[in-house]
């Protein structure tokens, strides 16, 4: 990863008010070089922020800065040093792969002799080596993610920001996509800001994450260490376990759940001896106890709960749109 | 190794009585074992690791070069339509654009054939053709065919989808991700557009004149003459140029694709141009003429180079009518591109 640098975006106070709907709200922001996931519902203002980011709106109040260039007056210098990959189909689907890079590059400046060479390079990066001279209109939906990627890296940024970087890929095309950000951070040294509702693929690639929901900021740091804020006990029990979920409820322990597998927070000192305690009451067995690896997608859960929104999985905000 | 295997020797060994080269004699043995592989079946059978050639490793690769300024990108974008119509590579035109557009150069340099057949069989024969205030009109604003056929087909042709197409292929994101602002966007697209259809109209005008200058040996007291209706003329056509493209460009920028720009601006240069005529003629009413684009350019066109007007209304009123079409035409083409989005279309 990359370490020990100066923040590649910071943001104060940035606000952005389409009339009176807020899209982003007073967001204090920082973000470190390395892989970075940028995740939240729809509505939340992803697209907002990716968009100050490059640049291109004006911001309502608030400052910010990305590779050290103010977002409100230098778009264009911060675009320069930006690979800016859409969600969205971007290829102009009658030109072959190569040449459409090779102009992604020029319209960065290249020169068009340097463009072609570099475009050469970077399909093969993305392994489209072997396809650069097909047309664009025959790409799978993997190789025109892969080109739109090509295209971000073109003049080899220090930063990519990467929209939805796997949408609608297979589950190898996935794994590809995925490899090749996280070459891209480790082998290439260079960050990524990656948005993504795929928690998994979030998780695979990037250390740090930012969680933006009704254009607030509501996580922002290093996974590992947002993880210790949904630190919980796995409980399979066997026998009485709605007793026993009963019982730990009354002894003001937070417990969830399923059949006869229950998740106990660890929020206080010796969960697992209190547990043991109203097992031996209600008389169930305990066959297994360990402390529970969350995922993302746990994390993600717990943090929207605790904003108070009674979501099962990422999908249901995600895609679905924005909880009232 | 000091221990071989026997089996492996042997195999080596097979493996060079087994070799061909050009020296060796053309027997029915080594024709047999050529094509078979068919030996006295005393070869040892071993098998050999295949090759499997470079694997792929994803290595990322760094570029220290530097970034040419904004003029390097928009000469991008300009040289990306321009060069479409000639290379592959660039802006993919589709192939019946580019063979109309070669239909029409050669129509539009059509009166030059006059012209030189009047240089070399006497003046009758190319008297029409030859520069007049009347055949300089009728090069830039003629109405049949030029402007039914030629010009406002072309530009329907290539404007239609310039800016549409980059909203119906999401490619708008590729421009404005990059350091191209939108106004630098629209200036080499209309431009680039302009480019062609100024090559069409103007430059084969300059065409017509210098091949009439050199047939016909005319000296400079003719060229002080008529380089005054010549000027006329390009301003006239330059006009046409500009209007045409701002009609059209706004056109695409309001369409997801190139059929309603290309339709809606013939509709409007030929539909406004048949109203106005067929309103003149029932009622005569000539004020609508200052709302066709074509009969507004031609009634300036006509003061321009000094031929008899067609028209009853001043001519400064159809250059006014001209230069609000460009205006409400440059001011939906702003709107319209500062509308279109990076990261959704």
């Amino acid at each position: 990863m990359v370490e020990g640098r100066a923040p590649i975006v910071h943001t104060k106070a940035l606000t952005k008010a389409y009339g009176e709907h807020v899209a982003l709200n007073a967001l204090d922001l920082q973000i470190e070089a390395g892989a970075t996931g940028l995740l939240g519902a729809n509505g939340a203002g992803k697209s907002t922020l990716l968009k100050t980011l490059l640049g291109l709106i004006q911001v309502t109040s608030g400052e910010g800065t990305v590779l050290g260039h103010d977002i409100r007056t230098e778009g264009p210098s911060i675009r320069q040093r930006i690979g800016y990959m859409p969600e969205y189909e971007s290829l102009d689907p009658r030109m072959d792969g190569i040449h459409q890079v090779r102009y992604a590059g020029e319209l960065l400046g290249m020169n068009p002799v340097v463009a072609m060479q570099r475009a050469h390079q970077c399909l093969e990066y993305v392994g489209l080596g072997e396809q650069r001279y097909r047309q664009i209109d025959g790409y799978s939906t993997g190789m025109r993610q892969a080109t739109k990627l090509a295209c971000a890296i073109v003049h080899d940024p220090e930063m990519i920001i990467a929209d939805e970087p796997s949408n609608g890929l297979d589950a190898a095309a996935r794994d590809f996509m995925l490899q090749t950000l996280d070459t891209t951070v480790r082998n290439g040294q260079r960050s990524v800001l990656m948005a993504s509702h795929l928690m998994d693929d979030v998780e695979q690639v990037c250390e740090r994450i930012v969680l933006l929901h009704k254009g607030r900021l509501v996580a922002e740091g290093r996974i590992e260490d947002l993880k210790a804020i949904d630190r919980e006990y796995e409980v399979h029990v066997w026998g009485a376990a709605e007793a026993m979920e009963r019982g730990l409820l009354d002894r003001g322990l937070r417990v969830r759940r399923q059949g006869r597998v229950m998740r106990v927070a660890d929020d206080r000192d010796d969960v697992p001896r209190e547990v043991l305690e109203v097992a031996a009451t209600t008389g169930s067995q305990v066959r297994r106890l360990h402390t529970y690896e969350a995922s993302l997608e746990d994390l993600f859960i717990a943090i929207m709960e605790r904003l108070g929104h009674d979501v099962k999985s990422s999908e249901d905000l995600l895609a679905g749109g924005a909880p009232r | 190794m000091t221990d071989a295997d026997p089996i492996e020797e042997k195999a080596v060994q097979a493996e060079e009585d087994v070799r061909f080269d050009e020296a060796s004699p053309v027997t029915g043995a080594s024709r047999i074992e050529a094509a078979y592989s068919a030996e006295d079946g005393g070869q040892a059978s071993v098998a050999k690791t295949g090759s499997t050639g470079q694997v792929f490793t994803q290595t990322y690769l760094p570029w220290t070069g530097t970034l040419n300024p904004r003029w390097a990108r928009n000469w991008a974008v300009y040289r990306h339509h321009i060069l479409g119509l000639v290379r592959s590579g660039h802006r993919p035109w589709p192939l019946l654009v580019r063979a109309y557009l070669v239909l029409v150069l050669i129509g539009s340099v059509g009166d030059i054939f006059p012209v030189l057949l009047g240089s070399l069989f006497g003046d009758g024969i190319g008297e029409v053709f030859m520069i007049s205030r009347d055949s300089l009109y009728a090069h830039v604003l003629g109405f049949f065919p030029r402007n039914v056929l030629y010009y406002p087909v072309v530009t329907a042709l290539i404007v239609g989808t310039m800016i549409s197409e980059d909203r119906l292929n999401g490619t708008s994101a590729l421009y404005f991700s990059r350091p191209i602002t939108r106004f630098d966007y629209v200036a080499m697209k209309y431009l680039a557009a302009a480019t062609i259809l100024f090559i069409l109209c103007v430059f084969t005008l300059f065409i017509y004149y210098t091949v009439e200058v050199l047939a016909m040996g005319h000296g400079w007291a003719w060229i002080v003459d008529t380089f005054p209706l010549l000027l006329g003329a390009t301003v006239a056509g330059m006009l046409l140029v500009v209007t045409y493209t701002s009609l059209g460009l706004a056109m695409s920028s309001v369409s997801t694709n190139g059929f309603f720009p290309a339709i809606g601006l013939l509709a409007l240069v030929l539909g406004s141009k048949s109203v106005a005529f067929l309103v003149a003629l029932l009622f005569e009413q000539d004020v609508l003429y200052l709302l066709s684009p074509y009969d507004a350019l031609a009634n300036v066109g006509q003061a321009l180079i000094g031929t008899e007007s067609n028209y009853d209304i001043p001519w400064t009123w159809s250059l006014v009518s001209v230069v609000a079409m460009n205006a409400l035409s440059l001011f939906l083409l702003a709107n319209r591109v500062a509308s279109m989005e990076v990261t959704r279309e």
